[in-house]
């Protein structure tokens, strides 16, 4: 998968922002805050078929939820500032590669999503960011602890030649830096092995 | 405008869950070996979706914030089924004969892994495929070595490839396949949540 389209999923997160302008409610088909509601579809009053879910409504300083998409969105029209994410501070943060640099498997992470988010907020709303070159520094520290972790143990995989792995609590980002590498030698390994256990056998999957 | 109408048609699925099994077939069409079941109760409805609301903006004057937000929607949406439409593409691009011999002996009532479409495309693919063969390299071969045997001539689907997959519901008992004579066969019990790596066979089965 392109880094992109990791960014691509990590945009639906919702991030809290407060707005300079007003709205009232926008009606979105995906919304993520209404997975538990009952959908009905209405007429509002503007005009719009409205589907399902709901933003809003927009009042000039009062903080609002919307996902990390439209929160860049209306920062780069300057229409609201960005409010961080709780576990984006940098007590908690430092918390955290404490914790991970302890451990040999991976802990939680406060957001399956933390680098994406980390490098979207801090790019576009640094000035919302308390502290943002230290947070940057913390998680840039986070994250390569894990992928260390996670190039030992895929090296570990390898050479001891097992037929499966429990990964918990990676994050998609984490696992797509090594997943092209990983799978495309862990099959061309799986052929030649068993290709060694049945001389004469059809081989399938004749690749050139 | 009688909104019931419209509301059957999602089928009982709130447009939020339709959105999200569209992402989650998304995901799964990218990283699986193999074809999969062709999701096309799901394709259609977010199609109406999309298309409501398009004709919704239209109607709408142009300029105003909300239209604007609607219509970013709209562009995400409609990325995630491009992109899965064309990874469908891909694979029966790629494994052409394998697929159009699974649909062919598919029982009657099991659901289809083409959609109609998708079925025309594969067969005009094999039908110019051939064609192209013939025209370029076969009439030039002696008589008896005029034919080429489409399903060996194209590799299968590779199902013994990893993948990493994320579990839903706890499953017991999953057997590994051993890949030299020193392993066993194992069984392992699966928790929820838990995120594996493991061959694209053994997860077929389970």
């Amino acid at each position: 998968m392109d880094p992109s389209e990791v960014e691509f999923v990590a945009e639906k997160e919702m991030v809290t922002v407060i707005p300079n302008f007003s709205l009232d409610r926008i009606y979105l088909i995906g919304s993520a805050t209404c997975r538990t509601n009952v959908p009905h579809m209405y007429r509002s009053a503007d005009g719009y078929l409205c589907v399902q879910g709901d933003l809003g409504p927009f009042n000039p300083g009062l903080p609002v939820n919307v996902p990390v998409w439209l929160a860049l969105n209306l920062k780069q029209r300057q229409k609201c500032r960005i409010v961080p994410p709780e576990w984006m501070d940098v007590e908690k943060l430092e918390e955290i590669r404490e914790q991970e640099r302890k451990e040999d498997m991976f802990t939680p992470m406060p957001s399956p999503h933390y680098m994406e988010l980390t490098k979207l907020l801090l790019n576009h709303a640094s000035d919302n960011i308390p502290r943002a070159d230290e947070i940057r520094t913390l998680v840039k520290d986070i994250w390569d602890t894990r992928v260390a972790k996670l190039r030992l143990s895929a090296d570990s995989f390898v050479t001891q030649q097992e037929a499966h792995a429990k990964l918990d609590n990676l994050t998609l980002m984490e696992i797509n830096t090594s997943r092209m590498f990983l799978l495309e030698s862990l099959n061309c390994m799986y052929k030649l092995r068993t290709n060694l256990q049945h001389h004469g056998g059809t081989a399938k999957g004749q690749e050139y | 405008m009688s909104e019931s109408s419209e509301h059957s048609a999602d089928d009982e699925l709130t447009p939020a869950e339709l959105i999200a099994r569209l992402e989650e077939a998304w995901m799964n069409e990218k990283f699986s070996p193999e074809l999969l079941e062709n999701k096309s109760e799901i394709v259609e409805c977010v199609m109406e979706q999309l298309i409501h609301m398009e004709e919704n903006l239209q109607r709408v004057k142009k300029g105003d914030i909300k239209a604007s937000v609607h219509r970013m929607e709209i562009d995400r949406i409609r990325f995630v089924l491009s992109s899965y439409l064309r990874s469908r593409l891909q694979k029966i691009e790629k494994y052409f004969p394998h697929v159009l011999e699974k649909e062919k002996s598919r029982a009657a009532s099991d659901p289809s892994f083409l959609s109609p479409e998708e079925f025309a495309f594969a067969k005009e693919y094999l039908a110019n495929t051939e064609t192209y063969l013939k025209a370029v390299a076969l009439r030039h071969m002696p008589p008896n070595l005029q034919t080429v045997d489409i399903l060996k001539a194209v590799p299968e689907p590779p199902l013994d490839s990893f993948v990493f997959l994320r579990v839903r519901e706890r499953q017991e008992n999953i057997l590994i396949e051993p890949e030299t004579d020193e392993q066993r066969e194992y069984v392992t019990d699966l928790e929820e949540g838990a995120e594996l790596l493991q061959d694209f066979q053994s997860c077929e089965t389970s």
